[in-house]
């Protein structure tokens, strides 16, 4: 093979093996209302295990709770309302099934126990100033991420909620969300200037992965690291962004659009272990399920 | 041999250079002595004869060279130019600095003859219109406001635009100035002037940005202040924000973004705080002044520009979307944002001023004069239950790349979305 066959047969080649790398949102189901057919308002947060879903119905202050059955049946267990969670914007649930919500008002995040009561506040001891937690992640460890606003940081804090490690945020971009990688790096998106921002693991700050994709998305509002990808909802852009570790792009998944397996406005997303995705369709006052596929 | 050599090397060499200007000089047409401008006159007398009793004349036209711009026989350009007219221009007028910071719009976009006169004119430098007239007819706001300002400023009074501004492009400034603030305003405004300081109760400002207190183009406040002054700096109160004037760090406030404006802003800034959606630029570091100046302004709201500047600094895709929509939505255009959303905080999502659509955009529309379509909260979106249909349902406030602000190419392909009964 010539160095000419060999350069278009990497032609062909690259953009099949770049497709291959990507996922693919297939609809599956939509939840529109709760057991007593009250419907979702604005719910803005989703979390997700293989056999549980949480959802935050923002809109009517409260969260959902429902059991994700083999046979693909959604079936609602519980309702949470919280006098310290009136605005549940951003929900995780951590390896043990414990869930944490950060609550929009106050800016806090609040751990939901087993019997859905209120847990107490996330603390973050030896935070630099009293915070203001915009977004958070856990890890496989369980180490806590937060976005705080306040210290202008990313603040990581171990199980006993100790801050172990503080990254400062890129001066200019608004970061609107954070994630982290299994390896420890955290990824930061700037949802104005459409940047994305990684700090390595050990990293006191962070570096801006590529160029903007201004022309690819609008308002990113949130990101996660999932199987060696960014994934990123895409606000104002109506969609889901791919990215590769290194911000480079992979391609876009959903359309603006009010039917079933669209979104308008979406806020935030979640897959779990089986490959269920499930969207907070903020704008369309519901959350869909997505199948997933390489 | 040698000098065989050396010829062709200078030959080579001046082939090249001539290659590379920008303006070739012009031909010679073999004239009879004393016959270039003559010889045009002969035939253009008529459209001439009034241009040169004009006072000012340029140099080439007064000399008769005419052929010094235009090509006699054919050209490639417009009015038999030998060649680009801007080209022509800088061949004799190296106005625009190399490595300008700002340069003209229409100097840029029209070239010279924008706001000269290639033959001649009234105005002093072939202008076409005298002094700020010219400066005016495109910014007529700046212009008329500084007419009428009660406090005006000296210079402009005196020398016009140009006693700050460079009208084609400046090195060393934005906005065309010739130097940059405060450089620019104490060549005449003096900051070891004991009254400088007394004016500053003692703050040392000689080197902060003048103009974010000042208008310089003149204002109705004393001291020239913008019109709209924050009132702790209408009653000198500067050590109220700031550390006392006679301290280590006199410029610095008292606490830090939210923190200093809630000293006289606590309950507005609580009924912010409130709400369950706050502006993410009150939340940021800068806070409050991410959008407003601290200490004086030309709009209402002390903001740091109109709002479609201010909100636009982040919200830039949406400015933009609406710039190239085919229908332009009023309240977008004509900079309102704030006619339907809260700038501060809202408990509705888009921090919407009000979560009935119908009611929202009732404000300015009849929506029964609009359209006959059933609206409201009784009837569902066929789309999905959990949505009634308003005016969201078809249009996009923002604008869209098709008409009537709807989201798709037709209106047939919009109302079959709903009515897919009705798609072919």
């Amino acid at each position: 093979m010539n160095a000419r066959t060999a350069l278009r047969a990497l032609a062909v080649l690259l953009p099949l093996a770049a497709r291959a790398d990507s996922l693919s949102f297939t609809y599956s189901a939509s939840i529109y209302q709760d057991a007593k057919e009250v419907a979702l308002r604005s719910p803005e947060g989703v979390a997700c295990t293989g056999g549980s879903l949480v959802v935050a119905d923002t809109g009517n202050r409260r969260l959902l709770t429902f059991a994700l059955k083999e046979s693909g049946i959604i079936s609602q267990t519980g309702e949470v309302k919280l006098g310290q969670l009136t605005s549940p914007v951003k929900l995780q649930v951590d390896g043990k099934g414990n869930l944490l919500a950060l609550d929009g008002k106050s800016h806090k995040i609040v751990r939901v126990d087993a019997n859905g009561g209120f847990g107490g506040f996330v603390e973050l001891k030896g935070a630099p100033a009293t915070p203001m937690i915009l977004g958070f992640k856990l890890d496989a460890a369980d180490n806590l991420y937060a976005l705080d606003v306040a210290s202008g940081k990313v603040l990581v804090a171990d199980l006993a909620g100790s801050v172990i490690r503080a990254v400062d945020l890129p001066k200019g971009p608004v970061i609107s969300d954070i994630a982290a990688d299994g390896g420890g790096t955290i990824y930061a998106v700037d949802g104005v200037g459409a940047t994305v921002w990684s700090a390595a693991k050990g990293a006191t700050a962070f570096t801006q992965l590529g160029k903007s994709l201004k022309d690819r998305m609008s308002f990113p509002s949130y990101i996660v690291a999932h199987q060696g990808k960014l994934i990123l909802v895409d606000q104002n852009g109506m969609g889901l962004v791919l990215l590769g570790l290194d911000g480079s792009y992979l391609g876009r998944q959903l359309a603006i659009g009010w039917n079933d397996g669209f979104v308008y406005y979406p806020s935030q997303l979640c897959i779990n272990e089986k490959g269920d995705s499930f969207v907070a369709d903020r704008g369309n006052n519901r959350v869909q399920q997505f199948t997933t596929a390489r | 041999m040698l000098m065989r050599r050396l010829f062709v090397v200078l030959a080579l060499a001046a082939a090249l250079l001539a290659g590379s200007t920008v303006w070739a000089a012009p031909p010679n047409f073999k004239l009879k002595k004393g016959a270039e401008g003559k010889l045009c006159l002969d035939c253009h007398a008529g459209q001439l004869d009034d241009i040169l009793k004009r006072p000012f004349v340029h140099t080439p036209v007064r000399s008769r060279e005419c052929t010094g711009c235009h090509n006699p026989h054919a050209s490639d350009h417009g009015k038999l130019l030998a060649g680009d007219a801007s080209k022509a221009c800088a061949s004799c007028h190296d106005m625009v600095p190399a490595k300008a910071r700002s340069t003209h719009k229409p100097l840029a976009e029209k070239g010279c003859t924008g706001c000269h006169d290639p033959h001649a004119s009234a105005f002093k430098f072939n202008l076409v219109k005298g002094g700020n007239d010219l400066c005016a007819s495109c910014h007529k706001g700046i212009a008329d406001a500084a007419a009428k300002a009660k406090v005006k400023h000296r210079p402009i009074e005196q020398r016009g635009c140009v006693a700050c501004h460079d009208p084609h492009g400046s090195a060393k400034a934005s906005s065309l100035l010739s130097s940059d603030v405060p450089g620019l305003c104490v060549g005449c405004h003096k900051t070891d002037n004991p009254l400088f300081a007394s004016k500053h109760q003692g703050y040392p400002v000689a080197k902060a940005r003048c103009t974010s207190c000042h208008d310089p183009h003149g204002s109705d406040k004393r001291g020239m202040l913008y019109n709209r002054v924050h009132p702790p700096v209408a009653k000198a109160m500067c050590s109220q924000c700031h550390e006392p004037a006679g301290s280590a760090n006199p410029l610095r406030t008292r606490a830090q973004g939210m923190n200093l404006c809630r000293g006289c802003h606590a309950q507005k800034l609580g009924q912010f705080l409130e709400k369950a959606r706050v502006h993410r630029a009150l939340l940021d570091g800068a806070s409050c002044l991410s959008c407003h100046n601290p200490h004086a302004s030309k709009v209402a709201g002390l903001l740091k520009a109109e709002p479609v500047t201010v909100c636009g600094t982040c919200h830039a895709d949406t400015i933009k979307r609406a710039q190239v929509s085919p229908k332009k939505h009023a309240p977008v255009s004509d900079g309102s944002c704030t006619a339907c959303h809260d700038p501060h905080s809202s408990d509705i999502p888009l921090q919407l001023v009000n979560g009935d659509i119908v009611t929202l955009c009732g404000t300015c529309h009849d929506w029964l004069k609009h359209s006959s379509h059933p609206m409201g909260e009784k009837l569902k979106d066929p789309r999905n239950r959990n949505l009634t249909i308003q005016c969201l349902s078809c249009h996009r406030s923002h604008g869209t790349e098709y008409k009537k602000l709807i989201p798709y190419p037709t209106t047939s392909e919009l109302c079959t979305k709903c009515h897919e009964q009705f798609k072919r």
